[in-house]
């Protein structure tokens, strides 16, 4: 493989890279002037239509078309930049905006002049707070030479940028969410349509991108679409930040052509497993996107391949490594707690349902399991999110791919866990104990039964 | 004409109306089981109960094209050509499953529940729902709380369905009740010290589909099932609101209200809703009185009636004159057998208009969409709802009758002044005023002016006191008829309790004044007569009227058709009760009026 020169990352090992002085001495807001001086918008769009760039925020919408969707004859239109990195394991936002926040803006630049867009929001995770300083002073920066403000360039264009800081939610990192929260509300999705393209913040055509995608327009704008087609694997073009954490030697954030395997990305640059031990399973995206196991490690890591295991997607492409004695039941419980508490509680299957994984995951835990838990968890699963339709956001995916990747994968692990882990202490509930000791019988199901009754739990080994 | 398939039939759409697919369905007659959706409110879609399966059929090819995944009918527009499927294996495992996932952190307590028998998890669960439940896990149990003085909320029942926090968003354009936490513990609340104390507060525990907002004025008094449901009229400002009356042991219990787009909407407002307490008033008169040997005394309604018809065919026998006060808390029908009855007599008789009780000012809540947390409310049609100052029900109609008998309105204070001047030798004043204006010294003028004076009433007033005769009337509830409301719409309200023991309906006793043959006046019959008499009531043509009312002063044909929504009057499916849905036999249609 051609060794890949970074795109992205290349100033970031530079002295000062968060200067404006650093960025435009390495041909900085060069690409900007370009597009804004010499294109119309519309061939901005074109530009960026033709590299078929994907959002890089997790579902992989071409960003293009996401442009071209915005109303023809729209008046006002709104850019809402999503740098409300709450996805566990994710933090190449965060490098970008820390290390090169000029390049992110000549990015909302170039798209806000490709969009129209007059003010842009950046949405900056509650934690974030160094971020959002730098990013404060580099829009200064950038204000004070005039890339940003009124008349850019002397071509009439505006911009203003605003930067917003969350208040510690990962459901506003959802678009919708976001632009609710943005709107001062409480960040509970949008049922779409309307989509934000034609109604979003404030009631207006509103373009909702990730921070690694518009970091990547400058560079399409100055090389061009063929040379950023040049990058990567078919269907998913371009470099991309991979985030590896978990149980490797060296936790980074790599910079790599899109379609490296999970195999490379440990090997090569995260100096393997610790301690010498084996892959057992990763996590491809970001906990939302499930779980591949160690036979599935040389799956390349881009927009398309990666759904051939089972996986949701991409995502944030934030690698979690788990080494062999890592218990699945500690995964799930732990996933499950956490789209539990972040579930925002305002469709059913999802508000119920997550809290519901997670008081299972938690009595098989403690030792209460019932191997009919696993068919409950996969129905519940299989049954919850966008993808079924059953919820309004995709929250509650990330709750469901885990939980029925695991159980598709690692199935036998979880039955061997609960049949040895019965503890012989009280279970959790009342109810339960008294189900397991056969006083309270399950009702009788008076017709129209779909579910089998629960069997008893099962007895602790050598208990009576 | 545009068609829509449903479960594989086809059905047509209704013109010039946006319809969702629960709508349309509705109008076909199939059920979409929905929670959070209110044809006033902004769409969220997050109960998941309407979901369905959705399609597309190709008006060239007929070919037809399903969407993957589940959509929620609430926001799926019924167009031309759409395809709903609502009952295959996937909805129905569906539906059973979101019913699962709602009672899994409720409560079992619908023993002590006031919703139970009208809720909303009650009957789906019964009809989509599943005698199993695998949820074996502590529950979450959310607390219990007043969001203000009059409503409790109860909120481990709550469903998230969010209703009373768009209605207070967007209706009253309070904002009192939001959403606080997260996931399942997820609340409803009130920031403390700003309780939900609008005007329109009560709608809050009609919109609830369960029992997790509840009327503390109601709480724990009755149960739904016992409750008879009367289609009345609220008496208590000249909107007209439409109320249900729930009756059960001769007493009311509360009001609700009734949908009626052309008047109050979904809503009454909360001075409405506790006006149903003046029916059940320990001081209603129950009995007449005539004045013997210079004292009132207690006396059998016919003998007292007796006694008025003699005396007041005396005077005009005498050739003097009576005054009489007709009350703006009359019916139409009422108001004109009093005036037949008086020209009858002596045609120079005199009629004037009641006292008119007004107080503050009108207050219309105006709906604002935009204020809707979603930006899709294509679906929804707001409409004002006002609260009149002038709280009498049927001015507009008292001043028609009186308008066709003299051709002009004597306003009270006019009437006052000339009956104190004694130009009368009789007042017949007739009221039902909630709060009798009348006051001692004014009472003791009127009385001066006039040698026989009848007060016909449901309270013991200053002037009844000083009265040669007291006629006990009927309350709003104990009477039928019609009011014709601010904009001039006549509508039809139902009794809801029987006449008081000692009592008679004003309608009966103006009926057996006049020497009225036929038995008891039946209001259709006296209404169908004042159609064909009054010219301005001509639209009541028959005595009977349309479900919405009509706006009197007009005729049929000149009424521009009135956009009504799809499938008539709403009420949520658990408001409904389930005896209701077939037809019980020779119980007439709600068109007609039960007691007409």
């Amino acid at each position: 493989m051609p060794a890949f020169e970074p795109v992205l990352t290349r100033n970031f090992a530079v002295p000062d890279s968060q200067t404006l002085r650093a960025y435009e001495s390495r041909g900085g807001y060069q690409a900007s002037r370009k597009a804004i001086t010499e294109m119309d918008p519309d061939k901005v769009v074109q530009i960026v239509k033709d590299s078929e760039l994907r959002g890089r925020g997790g579902a992989g919408f071409p960003c293009g078309l996401k442009w071209s969707f915005l109303p023809k004859d729209r008046q006002e239109t709104f850019m809402c930049v999503n740098g409300d990195e709450s996805e566990p394991a994710t933090f190449n936002n965060r490098l970008l905006i820390e290390r090169d926040p000029h390049q992110f803006i000549e990015g909302i630049l170039i798209s806000c002049f490709a969009t129209k867009a007059a003010t842009a929001y950046v949405y900056l995770r509650f934690e974030y707070i160094h971020a959002f300083r730098i990013m404060e002073r580099a829009i200064a920066e950038a204000r004070e030479a005039g890339h940003l403000g009124k008349n850019i360039y002397g071509s009439g264009f505006d911009l203003e940028i605003y930067c917003h800081r969350g208040a510690g939610a990962y459901i506003c990192g959802e678009e919708t969410g976001l632009i609710e929260s943005l709107e001062g509300k409480r960040g509970w999705p949008r049922i779409k349509p309307p989509f934000p393209a034609i109604e979003g913040a404030f009631r207006k055509p509103t373009v909702v991108n990730n921070v690694e995608t518009l970091a990547c327009v400058p560079h399409i704008i100055e090389r061009g679409a063929d040379w950023f087609k040049s990058i990567g694997t078919p269907k998913s073009y371009g470099p991309k930040l991979y985030c590896v954490s978990g149980h490797v030697n060296k936790q980074v954030c790599v910079e790599l052509p899109l379609g490296v395997t999970t195999r490379e990305l440990i090997e090569d640059h995260a100096g393997g497993v610790w301690k010498g031990r084996k892959v057992k399973a990763t996590v491809p995206g970001g906990i939302s996107m499930g779980v591949m196991s160690a036979d599935e490690m040389d799956v390349k890591l881009d927009f398309e391949d990666i759904k051939k295991t089972g996986c949701l997607g991409l995502g944030t492409a934030a690698v979690t490594v788990m080494d062999d004695q890592t218990s699945m039941v500690d995964y799930l419980y732990n996933t499950s707690r956490f789209f539990a508490h972040e579930s925002c509680g305002q469709c059913t299957p999802c508000r119920e349902g997550t809290g519901w994984m997670y008081k299972i995951f938690k009595r098989i835990k403690a030792g209460g399991g019932r191997l009919e838990d696993l068919d409950v968890l996969t129905m519940m699963a299989n049954n919850m999110g966008l993808t079924p339709g059953t919820t309004i956001c995709g929250l509650a995916d990330g709750a469901a791919w885990p939980v029925k990747n695991v159980l598709a994968k690692f199935r036998p692990e979880l039955e061997e866990y609960i049949k040895k882990n019965q503890s012989s202490k009280p279970l959790v509930t009342p109810l339960q104990k008294a189900i397991a000791a056969g006083t309270v019988a399950e009702p009788v199901a008076l017709g129209g039964r779909v579910y089998p009754a629960p069997q008893p739990a099962l007895r602790s080994p050598g208990g009576s | 004409m545009a068609t829509i398939i449903i479960n594989g039939e086809d059905h047509e759409l209704p013109e010039g109306e946006k319809l969702n697919a629960i709508q349309a369905a509705k109008l076909a007659g199939v059920d979409i089981p929905y929670y959070c959706w209110h044809p006033a409110l902004s769409v969220v879609a997050n109960c998941r109960m309407c979901e369905i399966e959705v399609g597309q059929k190709d008006a060239k090819t007929g070919e037809i094209k399903m969407i993957p995944k589940l959509v929620p009918g609430c926001q799926t527009p019924a167009k031309d050509g759409t395809v709903l499927v609502t009952d295959s294996a996937k909805v129905k495992e569906h539906q059973r499953m979101i019913m699962e996932y709602l009672l899994i952190n409720h409560p079992l307590d619908c023993p002590v529940c006031d919703q139970a028998g009208m809720c909303g998890l009650q009957d789906y669960s019964y009809e989509y729902g599943q005698a199993n439940h695998r949820f074996v896990e502590e529950r979450v149990i959310n607390p219990k709380k007043d969001v203000s003085d009059e409503i409790q909320l109860n909120q481990d029942r709550c469903i998230m369905c969010t209703r009373c926090v768009r209605f207070t968003r967007e209706i009253t354009q309070t904002g009192e009740l939001q959403v606080m936490r997260r996931g399942n513990h997820a609340e409803i609340g009130v920031f403390p010290g700003h309780p939900v104390d609008n005007p329109l507060a009560g709608n809050v525990v009609d919109l609830c589909p369960v029992g997790a907002l509840l009327d503390k004025d109601f709480l724990h008094k009755q149960r739904a099932w016992f409750l008879s449901k009367h289609d009345a009229i609220c008496t208590r400002c000249s909107t007209g609101c439409n109320v249900k009356a729930e009756e059960n042991k001769g007493r009311l219990w509360r009001f609700t209200p009734r949908n009626n787009p052309l008047v109050n909407d979904y809503w009454i407002c909360d001075e409405g809703r506790a006006s149903y307490k003046a029916a059940n008033d320990d001081g209603l008169l129950t009995s007449s009185y005539a004045k013997t040997g210079g004292n009132l005394a207690s006396t059998p309604i016919d003998q007292a009636l007796k006694f008025v018809s003699q005396a007041l065919g005396q005077v005009a026998r005498d050739g003097g004159k009576v005054a009489a006060v007709v009350s703006p808390f009359l019916t139409v029908e009422e108001a004109y057998l009093l005036a037949s009855y008086l020209k009858g007599l002596n045609a120079e008789n005199v009629l004037a208009l009641g006292p008119i009780p007004s107080r503050g000012e009108d207050r219309t809540f105006t709906p604002d969409q935009t204020k809707g947390r979603t930006g899709d409310t294509s679906f929804v049609v707001p409409r004002p709802f006002t609260i009149h100052a002038e709280k009498c029900p049927n001015r507009r109609g008292v001043e028609a009758v009186l308008a066709h008998f003299q051709g002009e309105v004597i306003p009270f204070d006019a009437i006052s002044k000339r009956v104190t001047s004694g130009e009368f030798q009789a007042l017949y004043f007739t009221s039902d005023a909630i709060d009798a204006r009348e006051a001692e010294a004014e009472a003791k003028a009127l009385r001066d002016g006039v040698k026989f004076l009848v007060v016909q009433d449901t309270l013991v007033t200053p002037l009844a006191q000083l009265a040669d005769a007291v006629l006990a009337g009927a309350t709003f509830a104990e009477k039928a008829g019609c009011y014709v409301n601010a904009d001039g719409r006549l509508q039809y309200a139902e009794a809801s309790l029987p006449p008081r023991d000692g009592s008679l309906p004003d309608l009966d006793i103006f009926a057996v004044l006049m020497g009225r043959a036929g038995g008891p006046a039946r209001s259709r019959d006296i209404l169908a007569e004042v159609a064909s008499t009054i010219p301005v009531f001509s639209a009541a043509d028959g005595g009977v009227l349309p479900e919405f009312g009509v706006v009197i002063g007009q005729t049929n044909g000149q009424a521009a058709p009135e956009l009504v929504g799809a499938g008539g009057r709403f009420d949520d499916p658990w408001q409904i009760p389930r005896y209701l849905k077939g037809d019980r036999p020779g119980e007439p249609g709600p068109k007609g009026g039960k007691n007409a």
